[in-house]
């Protein structure tokens, strides 16, 4: 790294230095120890471009596939942080980090016990840490985030977090105080109906002793009430929603192995343009199957439309059905626009460099990498953006 | 001193688990039997591989929250119960796909980590 200037605060104590350079706008500040040769390198980095995306979903943290399609889209893979605690539920690449809001929990397991509250419930989050520590990585300066060991159910020593390129707070609540939604750059949804998380649940928990379908209906009733009021109002607030419902193709289908996906994006969000079908705003039914592409049963049937969702302009894109073969998934993206790939075929490569998470072959890993790349295509225009306003500024 | 969580260890071929406070040295650590009445007096902690501790959590907090629930449906106490059960059973699960994903030999994973260290160099040509 080129250091071009180098200055001597009289401001900070005379054993430090600070050295700058311009080219990559970073301050190195030294403290030299006495008694041993160690060098405590702070990097601040001043005018690092972090981007925070919030993730509203109800599943575990970090681990969830969305997470995985999206860092994939930057590129590299997302590993927990290494020679840390095993049980934190960080996950760190390259480019992005991805902190998981269940370590902001104020009370942990016992506690909730104690106090009869559920992990929805606000009383149960420490909202203040939370904002402080997301602005401060946003604005470059590295925090001591706790951890929530979901194995234990306790709090365990907090753990170093550097400021990153992008940073995505996945958990129940990134929308839920209004600080915090503030600072986010851009926000996810996952709404998942009750008919497909109760398919969901039963597939994942059914291997489980001692559960059975009672006790997964019990605890999906149990904390609903907690869920509508509390996390379910977040869905106002994202720029874009990801539902996920039963199907409509086959009738009386419960096993929730084919869904109804729909891709509800906001309009007017800066940096961020819709994907589309065919034409803008207009309203389009779509059944690509016929004579240039044969589908299995039950198909794949797509629609496109304009809509207003919780009083905000919306476009709305759904996809009913599973792709089964290379070729069908090509044939869509072919004709779907705005989809900010950098090159032809982008999506399909990303959905088959994971061909085994789950959801690869519906509209859940379509829309999810189509998001991943909307929120590559924002990190890009903001930096572009903020680089011009830098070269403006200088002129 | 062998610690044995003998509840756990339901599974067919139980694994000793060490479980090293800060992982800086060798990950592998023995118990010397024949050692133990010297000065190096080690402490392993056998636990049941991490999979069969969180099943079982699971199952405890499912009878938990049945009794807990059969007093009163809509109390706190039942919905905080009900929650730890989803908490546990998410955590059964990515914990199952975790195993399922790669089975964490210890010293592959602490050369991936540490790739220079003598137990991990490879020599090609």
């Amino acid at each position: 790294m080129a250091v071009s200037t180098i200055y001597s605060t009289q401001a900070l104590n005379s054993t430090h230095f600070l050295t700058s350079s311009s080219s990559s706008k970073q301050v190195f500040l030294y403290r030299r120890q006495p008694q041993t040769n160690r060098r405590f390198n702070t990097l601040i980095t001043c005018s690092q471009e972090t981007i925070v995306i919030g993730l509203a979903a109800d599943s575990g943290c970090g681990k969830s596939t969305f997470m995985r399609r999206l860092t994939s889209v930057f590129g590299g893979a997302a590993k927990p942080p290494k020679g840390g605690n095993p049980d934190s539920n960080t996950l760190i690449s390259d480019t992005t980090t991805v902190i998981c809001l269940d370590d902001y929990h104020s009370l942990d397991r016992y506690g909730r016990k104690e106090q009869k509250v559920t992990a929805l419930d606000p009383r149960a989050n420490d909202f203040d840490l939370m904002y402080e520590q997301v602005k401060a990585l946003k604005s470059g300066v590295a925090v001591e985030k706790p951890i929530y060991n979901h194995v234990t159910g306790l709090l365990d020593a907090p753990e170093l977090i550097q400021p990153p390129k992008i940073l995505v707070i996945e958990g129940l609540h990134p929308m839920f105080d209004e600080r915090v939604r503030d600072l986010l750059d851009f926000s996810i949804y996952l709404d998942i109906s009750n008919e497909v998380k109760f398919a969901w649940k039963i597939q994942r928990d059914m291997a489980e002793r001692g559960h059975s379908l009672e006790s997964i209906k019990a605890s999906i009733e149990a904390r609903k009430p907690d869920f509508d009021a509390f996390i379910d109002p977040q869905k106002q607030y994202a720029d874009a929603v990801i539902e996920v419902l039963p199907t409509q193709l086959i009738p009386d289908d419960n096993e929730g192995k084919v869904l109804r996906v729909r891709l509800i994006m906001k309009e007017g969000v800066k940096y961020f343009s819709p994907v589309y079908l065919f034409d803008e705003g207009s309203t389009i039914s779509w059944i690509p199957c016929g004579r240039k592409l044969t589908c299995s049963y039950p198909g794949i049937k797509f629609n496109y439309e304009p809509d207003s969702y919780f009083d905000h302009e919306v476009s709305v894109l759904e996809m009913d059905g599973q792709f089964d073969r290379l070729d069908e998934l090509i044939y869509v993206e072919s004709h779907l626009s705005n989809l900010s790939t950098k090159f032809y075929g982008e999506v399909t490569q990303q959905m088959l460099k994971h061909a085994d998470f789950p959801g690869s072959n519906n509209g859940t890993g379509l829309f999810q990498t189509i998001v991943g790349l909307k929120i590559r295509d924002l990190y890009e225009q903001l930096i572009a953006n903020k680089a011009t306003a830098r070269a403006e500024a200088k002129a | 001193m062998t610690t044995i969580a003998a509840s756990g260890l339901s599974v067919a071929t139980p694994r000793v688990v060490v479980v090293p406070a800060v992982r800086v040295s060798a990950p592998v650590r023995l118990n010397y039997p024949w050692k133990l009445g010297s000065m190096n007096r080690m402490v392993v902690v056998v636990k049941a591989t991490s999979e069969g501790g969180i099943s079982d959590k699971v199952e405890k907090s499912i009878q938990e929250a049945k009794e807990t629930c059969a007093d009163d449906p809509v109390s706190g106490e039942c919905v905080a119960a009900w929650d730890e059960v989803e908490e546990l059973s998410a955590a059964a699960s990515h914990a199952r796909d975790k195993k399922k994903a790669g089975v964490s030999d210890p010293l592959e994973e602490y050369c991936s980590d540490n790739p220079e260290t003598d137990e991990c160099r490879t020599y090609d040509n």
